[in-house]
């Protein structure tokens, strides 16, 4: 027994030596210290010994066990890891990953924009009536003026007749009229969603597109608080250098009028070389909306003092600073909504 | 309106290079949209807004660049000659609205032939074609004047000459040489037996001027514009003279029009004037007057200007001081300009020759207590929820998509719907209804992915809906989600929708076994005892009809309802004693609903926490029409650490429970 234990002690010691690993490590315990180690044999074969023969080789044992578990643990705790590598080249999991629509984020960015100059928003509604839609913004009757704003009608009965036919709204600007009829100056309003006209679809054209209105009426509220609203808008959205230019142009329900283009974000107006900018086609202005100072006609129409009260409006599309901001070349993958498409934004 | 720089040099000099006063005009409102040169001459192409009748002439234009370039310009004198008048016709106007006014001159023994190249070149670089040397000066009178002139072939008009409304059913030739068939919306010209010409449209036929023309009858007249507009579209013809007539002409100018176009036929076509005749009455156009109170002018546009800038500002443009008063301007518009009515219209044309670029720049103060109504009302919260929710709905995981609120009638009808609210004037069948549900546009998109490849498509989108109503109709917006696939993603879209209650801060909802129109399988889902709406899996033969590769789950929500739904949240306190579970293994027969296994969990007490599904098997040692899963119990107290005894003891009731309940074994 005791040269058994002796030689065991002797493997142990030689074995150790080779063992590198925490793996390596491992092994050797559970073949010297587990169930079916020689240790455990040499601790079953006491029984036969005598008495002192058994007081002595129980002492050696245990001895032994000891000297091996902590010969394995301090070597453990020197082993080079303790962790297993694994194939760390795999590919990442896949997932669902959600998005918002790119118009809906343009349309967010743009609202949020005029939120922090202290713009409440309102959505109008899209089945809108002559009056609110044509009437009220002071376009005469049966009017060339009509004719840039073609409008899909309702082929069903007018709820007010007063109010005209029903149809789909082609710009946003009757909620101006809607929040004007039911609330009272001081104003400033922002009033996003959908409009149609019947336009063929092509890369640029749709029959149902977006728009975002804005207005504010108050006592002192003029012209150049809607220059610099907009020029505000423009160095949040487009560039922190971006210019305006307001050329003067003619809409039924806003005098003085104008249309606005912002500095190409993308030349600045440089023109390099003979390459003409892919963004303003060498223009170095790209029209985004058109505004004024609402017609104190309109304001009459919706029960508002015009000689106490006056405000400005715009009204600007999110199909078109989205694609120029984005670099998106057809209207179409909007609506068409394909993922390659969605999981960009 | 294009026109030549030249033609406006023979009314007003103009030293500006025209690249520059392209510049100029666009920014003063004049958008120069195209410029080009054309041998010694520059031909511009103008926007005209349909406020600017005046721009349609070069007397209009040639005021315009004088404003611009700070100059004014005066319109060039015509010396009326009205006699003698023409006796052997009458000329008779049926209704004075139609046609107000009219005109006739006659020039005799002309001879009709192309034009000089000079004349020819003129027309041409305002982009009318040249056609004779008669027609040519007509239109260059109407280039020059703004108001459309007409020259008929004298001895092709039988009778007198009429100016009435076309009987239904008559036909009419015009000198494009096509038949059109009028009704009662066109006003005409004729003679004792027919029609002649398409009063402010198109002139016809029978009376055209050609080379044979030996005497011209000359007409210059206004007609109303929106009889003009009616008759046009009821023909589908825009011509340069209806374009003139809807957008109005000046009765001063119609009179110089005529006489100079008689004049240039007597000296161009060697002919001699022999007769004057007008019917109707010139109308009175007195120049509007318009007062200012400069100080107004200032607060509206925003700056302190210079009264002796807005003084000549004003009268370059051709308005007149009448009288002047502490801060007040009593003014007479242009001549030309009808289009000036008020106040406004004075502080736009100044503001616009000012620059509305130099114009100064201020962030106004916006927000006032008296405001926040708005923004904390029904209408106002709307918007920040929709915004809310849309971020909340791809957070877990879903697309948005977007998609047309116009549909197609047939196809709402192979998804049973029979009444949605129609468009009177559709451009395609494809989009003549308007949708009542998202479903169709969440079909297209998905359908578009699927036969790309994708599957598993995971999107939402929100947008109106429109419904007939008792009261006419009903637009609301609506929610939907849908996940494509298989089986399992009907749980997928289950989930979502309990994640959206739980957002709503509702977590109680109810969903109540439904069959609903395209969907036999589906839940209506009630929170508050209120339904909210429905999720479903889209029936198999609708699949099969639109064509859809995979099997769509789809649900759609009341956006109003979720608003109203909505609470605040507060925060709840949570157990930090630790939760134990254990596993019943159970085999059901398919006949038996999971409803039946969540009652009796529900009954257990408030000490088992939650549960869920570990595991489902069907197949291979699971008899054919049995299910067998392993529900997962958790108990925890709130007060305390369970002892084992006590969650041994609620899970054997729980055990006790789902042994009674016929076609259940635990296992």
């Amino acid at each position: 027994m005791d040269n058994d234990i002796k030689n065991l002690e002797a493997r142990f010691n030689e074995d150790i030596k080779n063992a590198v690993t925490a793996q390596d490590i491992e092994f050797l315990r559970v073949r010297y210290l587990g169930r079916k180690s020689s240790l455990n044999d040499l601790f079953a074969g006491i029984v036969s010994l005598n008495k002192e023969e058994k007081a002595r080789a129980g002492r050696n044992l245990n001895i032994l066990k000891q000297k091996i578990t902590s010969c394995l643990d301090e070597k453990l705790k020197g082993s080079q890891s303790s962790e297993e590598k694994f194939d760390l080249t795999f590919p990442a999991s896949s997932g669902d990953k959600g998005s918002l629509h790119i118009l809906s984020r343009v349309n967010q960015e743009i609202c949020a924009i005029f939120e922090r100059l202290g713009f409440d928003i309102i959505e109008g509604a899209e089945i809108e009536d002559e009056w609110h839609n044509f009437t009220a913004l002071n376009f005469p009757g049966d009017h060339p003026s009509r004719d840039a704003f073609d409008t899909f009608y309702l082929n069903i009965p007018p709820v007010d007749p007063e109010k005209g036919k029903h149809l789909l709204r082609c710009h946003t600007s009757p909620s101006q009229i809607r929040v004007m009829e039911e609330n009272k100056p001081p104003l400033a309003v922002i009033s996003p969603g959908r409009v149609y006209r019947p336009d063929e679809v092509d890369a640029t054209h749709s029959f149902m597109f977006h728009q975002i209105e804005g207005f504010a009426v108050d006592r002192e509220i003029n012209f150049s608080h809607l220059k610099g609203v907009l020029f505000y808008f423009a160095r949040e959205f487009f560039s922190g250098d971006a210019r305006l230019r307001f050329r003067p142009h003619f809409f039924p329900f806003t005098e003085p009028s104008a249309e606005v283009d912002v500095s190409c974000f993308k030349c600045s107006g440089n023109v390099r070389g003979e390459k003409k900018c892919s963004v303003c086609k060498g223009k170095g202005w790209l029209e985004i909306l058109g505004c004024g100072m609402i017609h104190p006609h309109v304001l009459e129409f919706c029960g508002i003092d015009s000689s106490k009260y006056q405000g400005f409006a715009f009204g600007m599309g999110v199909e078109r600073p989205a694609m120029l901001k984005y670099g998106i070349d057809d209207i179409r993958l909007f609506t068409e909504n394909d993922v390659k498409f969605l999981e960009q934004f | 309106m294009r026109f030549s720089l030249n033609f406006i040099k023979e009314l007003f000099p103009i030293e500006m290079p025209p690249q520059e006063l392209v510049q100029v005009l666009t920014m003063a409102g004049m958008e120069v949209e195209h410029y080009e040169q054309a041998g010694d001459d520059w031909i511009f192409d103008i926007e005209v807004t349909t406020n600017r009748y005046d721009w349609l002439s070069l007397v209009g234009i040639a005021g315009e660049i004088a404003a611009c370039t700070h100059k004014k310009f005066n319109l060039p004198h015509v010396e009326l000659i009205k006699k003698p008048l023409i006796r052997d016709r009458k000329i008779v106007i049926e209704n004075i609205s139609d046609c107000p006014f009219y005109i006739a001159r006659i020039v005799r023994d002309v001879k009709v032939s192309d034009s000089s190249a000079g004349l020819a070149q003129k027309v041409a670089h305002c982009g009318i074609n040249s056609i004779s040397n008669a027609v040519d000066i007509t239109n260059y009178c109407m280039l020059k004047w703004g108001n459309p002139l007409h020259a008929f072939d004298l001895d092709k008009i039988e009778g007198n000459v009429y100016i009435r409304r076309a009987k239904t059913g008559e036909k009419f030739i015009g000198i494009d040489e096509k038949e059109r068939v009028l009704s009662g919306e066109n006003l005409v010209i004729a003679d004792d037996r027919k029609a002649i010409a398409l009063a402010g449209v198109i002139g016809g036929k029978n009376t055209e001027v050609d080379k044979n023309t030996k005497n011209i009858f000359l007409e210059a007249a206004i007609f109303s514009p929106v009889v003009v507009r009616r008759s046009r579209r009821a023909v589908g013809l825009d011509t340069d003279s209806s374009y003139r007539f809807e957008r109005m002409v000046h009765p001063d100018c119609l009179e110089c029009a005529s006489q100079e176009a008689s004049d240039l036929i007597g000296q161009l076509c060697a002919g001699a004037f022999s007769g004057y005749q007008q019917a109707g009455k010139k109308p009175l156009v007195k120049r509007q007057a318009v007062r200012i109170d400069i100080a107004h002018m200032n607060r509206y546009l925003g700056e302190e200007f210079s009264p002796v800038k807005l003084k000549n500002i004003l009268a370059n443009l051709g308005f007149s001081t009448t009288k002047e008063s502490a801060g007040n301007i009593s003014l007479l518009a242009p001549a030309l300009r009808l289009d000036i009515k008020r106040e406004v219209d004075v502080y736009e044309e100044f503001s616009r020759i000012y620059g509305y670029n130099n114009i100064k720049t201020k962030i106004p103060f916006l927000i006032s207590p008296e405001k926040r109504v708005l923004k904390t009302g029904p209408l106002g919260r709307f918007y920040a929820f929709k915004n809310e929710l849309r971020v909340f709905i791809a957070s877990l995981g879903l697309k948005e998509i977007i998609t047309y609120s116009l549909e197609s009638g047939e196809e709402l009808l192979r998804l049973g719907e029979k009444d949605p609210l129609p468009l009177s004037n559709p451009m395609r069948s494809q989009e003549n209804v308007l949708r009542p549900s998202l479903l169709p546009g969440m079909i297209k998109a998905m359908r578009h992915n699927l036969n790309r490849s994708q599957t598993k498509l995971r999107f939402f989108e929100t947008a109106n809906i429109y419904q007939r109503a008792d009261n006419g109709f009903r637009e609301a917006g609506a929610l939907s989600l849908a996940a494509s696939g298989s089986h399992e993603d009907f749980f997928y879209l289950k989930r979502a929708t309990q994640e959206i209650f739980i957002f709503l801060n509702r977590p109680q909802l109810e969903f109540k076994e439904a069959e609903l129109n395209n969907f036999t399988n589906a839940l209506q889902v009630y929170a508050d005892g209120k339904p909210a709406g429905f999720l479903g899996k889209l029936d198999e033969k609708i699949r099969k009809e639109f064509d859809l590769k995979e099997n769509l789950y789809f649900a759609q929500f009341d956006l109003n309802t979720l608003l109203d739904l909505r609470r605040d949240k507060t925060y709840k306190p949570f157990s930090p004693y630790p939760a134990v579970w254990r596993d019943i293994s159970i085999l059901a027969q398919n006949k038996i609903k999971f409803s039946g296994v969540e009652k009796a969990v529900k009954g257990v007490g408030r000490e088992l926490c939650s549960y869920k599904v570990v595991d489902i098997y069907r197949g291979k040692n699971i008899p054919p029409d049995c299910a067998a899963f392993t529900l997962r119990v958790f108990y925890q107290a709130a007060d305390r650490t369970l002892t084992s005894e006590e969650v041994d003891s609620s899970h054997q009731l729980l055990r006790d429970t789902l042994s009674k309940i016929n076609g259940i074994t635990l296992r």
